[in-house]
């Protein structure tokens, strides 16, 4: 047992000696050599990624990645290229990009300060808040009745950590992905699914009966999307807040937007002034 | 009771995509199964041999080895690959490759075990004897050692197989469509729980039922 | 990307409090489906051995299918599956009382349940047939010949094999972690969500196992020493 814990703690040693230093991230150089953009995003969040009826991987964000980053970051490295996809969750999405596997987060990632300390966001490409799902007719109307109550969320979101440090007379339980929690909710094994209200939204537009949902709760989070990438990689960061910006300056966002959220879309959910006036603030306009 | 409209659409992604791996997704049990058992195998051989080594420096290792990847869970050595390898190698993993070298890493040690046991089930004076009828030790190997030795430990490296087999389960964890994340998939967005996973189960259990039912009548021929 | 470590993650917050929660879900939930686990397996390997038709196809049927089959879809079967099938007040006091902590041990326990048989059966089967002839001689009925005989000779037999099976059934409580359990491995992704430092934690929730298995390995080492039979088995060095 003691010859097995040294060789443990060697190899600790070892990895840790092995680890690469300086060099910063050039994922720009990458992709040019590449030809390809792999992006992280989800499976389960519609409508802003998941696969559909026809087991296609679709959603509001990976349009914007297809329609407005790529052709950005085809300018900036001079080629044409390819999107992969790959899939990542709130607790896999960070150690993803560090890891390499991927080289945008486009999914339902919300910009915080916290994150800011790990990784680098785009430009701001949706605002919302946090709500709740729960069944038609709960007691649960918000944040405030939530005491003693069990509340399902993803683990490693902005929900769960507020839910956990604020609320702590909450029954909180963790889920690994967006489908668990709420299959948790359908079979009433929780009270009540904490997420962003767009999420929830779309949840019970695509879920089998979207009559016996309701999503309640005024915001108590803020939470402003953006798509993240490896920190101190500024050619790249710069390519994709380009594509952002001339979304937003040429209109193109507004239409993508219109596909999923506007009157005919996916899951109806018209832009209040306020978020649009917000939207253009941060591009920089 | 029993929903099986939602098996009968999502069918094709089920199999083609899940067990076959052919279709949009990276993913495909059949696909990740088989290379591993026979990399996994492989790899046992060379670390069950290198455990019975003379040399104290070929066949620590090699316990270590061994003991190290029975100490820890799969899944924790899928998310060392998933995570810690690409970072340190600065070099993007997909996940087929994630997955692969996961499990043939992970199951190498235990295929090593049985080996090892196998070679070990050899009574010793059989090696005497061979020794003393002039055979080299390479010879005895592979005359006499390996021959016993194979047939002894089949029982138990189906077994492992099997295990291996249904351990793939866990690459849906990284994203990999196999069988059951093409069941996860679809349930998530028509939520009958109780008839994809009981169908996948179905599925998984002809494979590896099949192949516990050729491990039986093998020890049968064997004991006979 | 270069990578700065900070060992400290592991101790400074909240993060060694949920390692230590970790364990203790983790020992507690192995141990539990542990006790299930060789319930089943006792009567399961046994029942496979009994002179009875309906018994042993029973014993059978439960091994072989649920062996068979991957812990994970059997952690969301037992999870998601079944609990809508229960009256609806043992589904409200399941939701209320960690109704994934309990899913989580009955899928480990049922599916190791399973394995554990199958040790157990070949336990029994080492057992020359003579001795189970000579008791029922000596008057002793089926039963009594199991109950005094056979079982305790075979658990013997089977505690090197059986540990094995423990250990694997310790190490597969990590994939509890996809119905929300909030064990080892649960945490250590936790602390790896909440500092961003994967390789920290990952070494940390790796080593854990290892002296969890290690230890355990150690005792029945001990406990198989303290047990065995003189004479009947040959113990390797």
């Amino acid at each position: 047992m003691r010859r097995m814990l040294s060789v443990v703690v060697a190899l600790a040693v070892t990895l840790a000696l092995a680890a690469p230093v300086g060099a910063q991230p050039d994922t720009t150089a990458k992709i040019k050599e590449t030809g390809v953009l792999t992006i992280g995003t989800r499976t389960g969040s519609p409508p802003f990624a998941y696969i559909n009826k026809d087991n296609q991987w679709v959603g509001f964000s990976i349009d914007l990645v297809e329609q407005l980053v790529k052709p950005a970051v085809e300018k900036e490295v001079g080629r044409t290229i390819k999107i992969e996809k790959k899939e990542s969750t709130p607790p896999t999405r960070i150690p993803l990009l560090s890891s390499n596997a991927v080289d945008l987060i486009a999914g339902t990632m919300t910009d915080t300060p916290q994150r800011r300390e790990v990784v680098d966001f785009s430009l701001t490409f949706f605002y919302t808040g946090a709500q709740f799902l729960v069944k038609k007719g709960s007691p649960i109307k918000g944040v405030n009745d939530i005491a003693g109550k069990r509340i399902a969320s993803q683990q490693g979101s902005t929900n769960a950590k507020i839910i956990r440090e604020k609320y702590p007379q909450a029954q909180l339980r963790e889920f690994p992905d967006q489908p668990a929690a709420f299959q948790a909710l359908i079979q009433g094994q929780v009270d009540a699914y904490t997420n962003d209200g767009i999420q929830l939204a779309g949840l019970k537009a695509k879920s089998p009966n979207p009559g016996d949902w309701e999503v309640v709760g005024d915001f108590y989070s803020e939470e402003p999307y953006g798509m993240a990438m490896r920190k101190g990689d500024v050619k790249f960061k710069a390519a994709v807040d380009a594509g952002l910006r001339n979304g937003f300056e040429s209109g193109k966002y507004f239409e993508i937007y219109d596909k999923w959220f506007g009157a005919k879309g996916e899951l109806p959910y018209p832009m209040t002034p306020t978020v649009k006036a917000y939207l253009l603030k941060h591009s920089g306009k | 009771m029993l929903d099986l409209g939602v098996i009968v659409a999502n069918f094709k992604f089920l199999v083609v995509q899940g067990l076959f791996g052919l279709g949009g997704f990276a993913g495909g049990t059949l696909r990740l199964a088989i290379p591993a058992i026979v990399l996994g195998f492989v790899l046992g051989i060379f670390i069950g041999l290198a455990r019975l080594a003379r040399s104290r420096f070929v066949s620590l290792p090699a316990t270590l080895y061994v003991e190290f990847f029975r100490g820890v869970p799969l899944v924790m050595v899928i998310f060392w690959i998933w995570f810690i390898i690409p970072q340190l190698l600065r070099l993007p993993i997909p996940e087929y490759g994630v997955a692969l070298t996961a499990f043939v890493i992970f199951e190498a040690a235990y295929f090593g075990e049985i080996i090892r046991a196998g070679i070990q089930s050899v009574p010793r004076g059989q090696v005497e004897a061979a020794t003393a009828v002039g055979l080299t030790s390479a010879q005895t190997m592979r005359f006499v050692v390996l021959p016993q030795a194979i047939r002894n430990m089949v029982p138990a490296l189906v077994t492992q197989m099997i295990v291996l087999f249904k351990d793939t389960s866990l690459a849906s964890i990284i994203g990999y469509v196999d069988l059951t994340k093409a069941a996860q998939i679809v349930n998530n967005r028509e939520i009958k729980p109780f008839e994809l996973y009981l169908f996948i189960a179905v599925v998984y259990f002809v494979f590896t039922y099949s192949m516990s039912l050729f491990a039986r009548r093998f020890e049968r021929r064997l004991a006979s | 990307m270069s990578y700065q470590f900070k060992w400290s993650v592991l101790w400074s917050g909240q993060s060694g409090g949920w390692l230590l929660q970790g364990v203790a879900t983790t020992l507690a939930i192995s141990g539990l489906a542990w006790i299930l686990a060789v319930g089943l397996g006792i009567l399961a390997g046994a029942a496979r051995t009994v002179p009875w038709r309906p018994l042993r196809l029973a014993g059978t049927f439960y091994v072989e299918f649920f062996r068979n089959v991957p812990l994970l879809v059997w952690m969301f079967f037992w999870y998601f599956g079944v609990p809508p099938l229960l009256p609806r007040g043992v589904q409200d006091w399941l939701f209320n009382h960690s109704a994934e902590f309990w899913a989580g041990m009955f899928a480990l326990g049922v599916y190791h349940g399973a394995r554990m048989s199958e040790v157990i059966r070949s336990g029994i089967n080492s057992i020359p047939r003579t001795q189970f002839e000579a008791s029922v001689a000596m008057g002793l009925t089926t039963f009594q010949a199991y109950r005094l005989i056979i079982v305790p000779i075979a658990l013997r037999l089977i505690v090197p094999p059986a540990t094995n099976e423990s250990l694997n059934l310790l190490k597969n409580s990590s994939v509890a972690l996809t119905i929300s359990v909030a064990e080892l491995t649960f945490q250590t992704r936790q602390v790896e969500t909440y500092t961003a430092k994967a390789i920290e934690a990952l070494t940390a929730g790796t080593l854990i196992y290892l002296v969890l298995c290690v230890s355990i390995a150690w005792i029945m080492a001990r406990v198989e020493r303290r047990f065995a039979i003189p004479g009947l088995i040959a113990r390797g060095g």
